[in-house]
């Protein structure tokens, strides 16, 4: 099914090339779990390639990230650790924003919750300053042909000694532990197939950290095993309907909660 | 006489990501013409029923989850390239390009490798190679004026 919607501002990205063929040679996690969630908003981000302004909380994730990569590769390079070094890189990064954010107002209060909730993460993690990490933020694909799949590429947040695979979440509510783990489920595969295929062999653990920005900022961990066998049988059978979803350009949309903070909300309702 | 030379085959999905397929091949004479369309339907309800009894059995299983052995690739290192390297292809060619093109200096990059990963650059899995040479792009790009952010958002992109 081809979904018909009105011309939309479109980037031009890929515009060489048809989308879907470039999105059946290669799939990301956060493509396939934005195919799961639900394939019309797929279309509109990945097919049509809409642009849509950053949302305050995407920037503010932004920025939390850009910090956290800086104290891992700081500690990479065996740099001592300081804090106003980071807190001017927060600076720097909170400023390069992209037009069109809708502060509502709230951009002050934004970046102090940004700040604080870097503020407790440094002081609660539990990697020590002097624990190298095994990577850093380093781009990754694996070559999953000859099960008739995708080549699947990923950027892994760190990769702390020992081989666990650790990925940094900021949220506003507190996650639930089971919940976190099933709902990471297809991203934290896809990372553990890309760091058995780069290094030869299984990641000792994955980690989740959700900074949460609540009042008092508080940092959850989730721990999860290595991925199991019958976990990465979903993630093939999941890539599997992927690809299948594209051969067939089945772009229908699913309606649910998730919908409410969908940014493609408006292009959806008008969708036929 | 008339060769008719039929074959069946099925391919099933198995749990563990494994499949198994069977196929029988029959061939078979008849007189005329007229027969084929006859023959044709009782040869392929025959084969089709051959095929399905015989498939039922699945026999082994693979225990590790994975029919394509990947269980036993867990413990040992990837392949090595022929000529040494351990990285991807990709990977040696781009660290090589990133050396030349930058004139950096060899033994400073063997360094970096120890300093980082106790390896030599050769040595380096896909793993480290990747991140030897986000170092690499990083060293290089401060003299082209990238933007650390640029590079942040760019991958960020890509996800």
């Amino acid at each position: 099914m081809i979904a018909a919607v009105e011309p939309a501002k479109v980037v031009p990205e890929q515009s060489q090339a048809n989308p879907i063929e470039t999105l059946q040679k290669t799939v990301s996690a956060s493509r396939l779990t934005t195919f799961l969630q639900c394939r019309l908003k797929f279309y509109f981000r990945y097919v049509q390639q809409i642009s849509k302004p950053k949302t305050p909380a995407l920037h503010v994730g932004s920025v939390v990230h850009l910090i956290l990569q800086a104290w891992n590769m700081a500690r990479w390079r065996k740099q001592e650790f300081q804090l106003e070094k980071f807190k001017k890189l927060f600076e720097e990064g909170w400023k390069d924003q992209p037009p069109g954010i809708n502060w509502d107002g709230e951009e002050a209060g934004e970046k102090n919750t940004a700040w604080s909730v870097l503020e407790m993460y440094f002081a609660q993690t539990p990697i020590k300053a002097t624990e190298m990490p095994e990577a850093v933020e380093v781009p990754m694909e694996s070559d999953l042909s000859k099960y008739g799949l995708p080549t699947l590429i990923g950027v892994l947040d760190l990769v702390r000694a020992g081989g666990r695979i650790v990925d940094f979440k900021s949220t506003g509510k507190t996650p639930d532990p089971e919940d976190a783990a099933h709902q990471n489920e297809p991203q934290m595969s896809c990372y553990s197939v890309l760091y058995r295929e780069a290094t030869g062999h299984q990641e000792s653990g994955r980690e989740l950290h959700h900074l949460v920005k609540t009042k008092t900022p508080k940092l959850v961990i989730t721990e999860l095993g290595p991925m199991t066998a019958a976990q990465q049988v979903r993630l093939f059978r999941m890539m599997e309907s992927y690809v299948e979803g594209l051969a067939r350009e089945d772009f229908v949309p699913s309606p649910g909660f998730h919908c409410a903070g969908c940014e493609f909300f408006d292009n959806c309702r008008r969708w036929a | 006489m008339i060769t008719l030379e039929c074959n069946y085959q099925k391919k099933l999905g198995l749990p563990g990501y494994s499949s198994h397929q069977f196929a029988i091949t029959l061939r078979t004479e008849i007189a005329d013409l007229m027969q084929v369309q006859a023959e044709s339907s009782r040869l392929y309800k025959l084969l089709q029923e051959g095929v399905d009894t015989s498939i039922k059995e699945t026999g082994y299983l693979p225990t590790n989850g994975n029919g394509n052995g990947n269980a036993q690739r867990n413990s040992r290192e990837p392949t090595r390239e022929k000529d040494g390297w351990n990285c991807s292809g990709k990977q040696k060619d781009l660290i090589l390009k990133i050396v030349e093109e930058h004139k950096l200096e060899k033994a400073k990059v063997e360094g970096l490798a120890q300093d980082r990963f106790g390896k030599t650059v050769k040595a380096l899995n896909k793993l480290e190679a990747s991140g030897l040479i986000e170092e690499l792009l990083e060293m290089t790009s401060q003299s082209n004026g990238r933007s650390r952010f640029q590079g942040r958002y760019q991958r960020a992109g890509a996800r």
